[in-house]
């Protein structure tokens, strides 16, 4: 039940090596906002940060309106969450949910119905009398999360909590985060470098490289209109192709040219780089696997791609195809109407022809490798802010 | 079937080799302390002799080293240092161990690299200072006991290795977890860090209440010839003389049993708390 507000963060460790540079966000109340990156991104610094176990180098962090950088974790009321749970293996599943009320002298009768109730939410009650070691992978995160949430902290930090699970355990308890979320009001901090996670937990999510926040927005804007080369690889899986080609402006039309073609970009995103002042220039043309089609062998917006790899993935297939200027290309097909003739024709060795629509298309400059409809400030171009129908 | 058998008769062969060997080294190892302890019942007479089953058994020798000596004064001596060394060294090591595993502060690398280099020292070449330091505090002769105590307290920060060692296992995420979850820098060394030491706090105060037993060279030199202010050790040396020898062999010895028994009944009530993998099941495993 609180904001958090970074201002500048920065941080340097000795020897000047710098992990974080320069974060300015604004957490509102409620929100569940995801750090996502690369190791070494800086993700988790910036997490200990809040959490008060790193210093603050330059900049500070507000909670509440409360600027915290000289406070001690436990004066900053986080509760947090750690990758490897972190549990105390000398104490019960009880003692281990009961030990940050226990520090705050809470009396018997109030532990004892708040870890019963914490319990039951997250299906623990059978366990309660039982050491940390007794429990698996799952059951000892679902302590972990527990004693978070026994506190009614005014932030809830979670760092990587699902990177130890196996992945059917990861999906069952990304769910559950997710009805908690609901459950609970507290101010939600998590950081993964899974974006999957990212995409279905956050209500807006912060893209870290290097240091550097890369972008700030919600899942639908970072995957449909990724301000740079990195966030549009990053965001999204398989990652998203890209091709160097040309941008031709002819009249208030723009067209791409990959491999000899001529696709149209669509009119909703010619009006933005039209906006922009856009002519024609060189470009790395991004397009998502998903958002590519089968197109007629021969027509003047389609090309031809050798299929390498066929990767059946039940629902569709993932085709690793090599492009005429022997770059990779990703392509998913889905496999519920494809015949028998037609899925022998998706193996590897056959050629496979591709297109896409101009909605999909995104455009970046190959040399600041940014979004050509974003603007320096990250402000997207007008006519694109709504939301395109892909 | 054939081969399995034999792997079988290999394995047999090779456990009774190493019984053999382990029977030779107790009992190598044994002789010593029945030796002594046999000794320790002889009553036909007090000096040494060329025989070691006793020829007159008794426990004579026992009530006249609490009666007719000084054995209770330095036993009493002895007890005393111990119990508080164990308290007190084993606070200073255990401080000294978590500030140097956990802090982070300037002169931290220094400071260790200082005293393992001052560790390299002989502890009695500081004798002589010392000497004059406790004199000055009136800590010598009568007050040898806590001057003794002084001086392994002062000195026992500087035994932080293994302790510390101990604690760089325990994962730092408890810590912060707990220092998250409301607790101060205190409570996460006593409630988190220290049930979580059990085995090395055992070892610390086991070590701690053994030194002061075995204490010869330091301890004499304080007490400087004041029977009042000896311990067992610098007690029952005395008695090794040339002309005392022969009065007092077999109090000696039994002397020397008393010393083993708090020592025994210690380590034997806190044995059960060397139990291994205490942090299993901490983080993720």
């Amino acid at each position: 039940m609180a904001t958090v507000k970074l201002t500048n963060v920065k941080k340097i460790y000795d020897k000047n090596v710098v992990a974080v540079q320069d974060f300015n966000l604004d957490i509102a109340d409620q929100e569940f906002v995801v750090f996502v990156g690369p190791s070494g991104c800086g993700k988790s610094t910036t997490l200990r940060m809040i959490a008060g176990l790193e210093d603050i180098s330059e900049g500070t962090v507000e909670i509440d309106g409360v600027v915290v950088n000289d406070l001690e974790p436990r004066d900053r009321d986080i509760a947090m969450v750690f990758q490897n749970y972190a549990l105390y293996p000398h104490l019960s599943v009880f003692e281990n949910i009961a030990f940050p009320l226990r520090l705050k002298k809470v009396d018997n009768d109030t532990v004892y119905q708040k870890v019963t109730e914490v319990a039951e939410i997250l299906g623990i009650t059978d366990y309660l009398m039982r050491k940390p070691r007794a429990l698996s992978g799952g059951q000892r995160q679902r302590v972990a999360i527990g004693r978070a949430m026994v506190r009614d902290a005014k932030v809830l930090l979670m760092d990587e909590p699902l990177s130890n699970l196996d992945a059917k355990l990861r999906n069952q308890m990304r769910a559950e985060i997710i009805l908690l979320r609901q459950r609970i009001n507290s101010t939600f901090i998590y950081v993964t470098h899974d974006q999957t996670e990212a995409m279905t937990l956050g209500d807006r999510i912060v893209i870290m490289k290097d240091g550097f926040i890369q972008q700030v927005g919600t899942p639908e804007e970072v995957f449909d209109m990724p301000v740079n080369l990195f966030v549009a690889g990053f965001i999204g899986a398989p990652q998203m192709n890209f091709y160097n080609t040309e941008l031709v402006r002819e009249g208030n039309d723009y067209y791409v040219t990959p491999f000899g073609t001529k696709m149209k970009v669509s009119d909703q995103k010619a009006t933005g780089l039209r906006e922009r002042g856009v002519g024609s220039q060189s470009i790395i043309l991004g397009v998502r696997p998903e958002h590519i089609t089968q197109g007629t062998p021969g027509a003047p917006d389609s090309f031809t791609s050798k299929i390498v790899v066929n990767e059946m993935m039940g629902s569709e297939f993932h085709l690793h195809t090599t492009c005429p200027d022997g770059s990779e290309c990703i392509v998913r097909i889905p496999t519920l109407k494809l015949d028998h003739d037609q899925r022998a024709a998706l193996t590897a060795g056959h050629d496979i022809n591709i297109t896409f629509g101009g909605e999909a298309m995104h455009l970046f400059d190959p040399e600041t490798e940014r979004n050509l409809l974003v603007d320096d400030n990250g402000t997207v171009a007008s006519t694109i802010s709504e939301k395109e129908d892909i | 079937m054939k081969k399995a058998s034999s792997i079988r008769r290999n394995r047999i062969m090779g456990n009774t080799a190493i019984y053999i060997i382990l029977i030779v080294m107790s009992i190598v190892w044994l002789i010593p302390f029945v030796f002594i302890l046999l000794q320790s019942f002889r009553t036909e007479n007090t000096w040494m002799v060329g025989y070691v089953i006793p020829q007159q058994w008794g426990f004579d020798n026992y009530i006249n080293l609490f009666t007719q000596t000084s054995f209770l004064q330095w036993y009493k001596n002895t007890l005393i240092i111990a119990c508080f060394n164990a308290v007190l060294q084993t606070l200073m090591v255990m401080m000294m161990s978590y500030a140097l595993s956990r802090l982070r502060f300037k002169g931290r690398k220094f400071l260790m690299n200082a005293m393992l280099v001052l560790g390299m020292f002989p502890g009695f070449l500081t004798m002589i200072i010392l000497y004059y330091v406790l004199k000055g505090m009136g800590l010598t002769q009568s007050g040898a006991v806590p001057g003794l105590i002084l001086v392994y307290f002062a000195s026992s920060g500087m035994g932080y290795y293994v302790f510390k060692g101990f604690l760089d296992t325990i994962p730092k995420s408890l810590d912060e977890a707990a220092r998250v979850d409301g607790a101060t820098r205190f409570q996460v060394m006593r409630k988190v860090v220290l049930p979580l030491s059990k085995p090395i706090v055992i070892y610390t105060v086991l070590t701690a209440f053994m030194a002061p037993w075995a204490d010869y060279i330091f301890a004499s030199y304080i007490a400087f010839g004041t029977s009042s202010g000896y311990n067992v050790a610098v007690g029952l040396y005395s008695w090794l003389t040339k002309d005392m020898i022969n009065s007092n062999y077999t109090l000696f010895c039994a002397g020397g049993v008393c010393i083993a028994i708090p020592i025994t009944i210690l380590f034997m009530c806190l044995q059960k708390y060397y139990v291994e993998g205490v942090t299993g099941g901490a983080v993720k495993g």
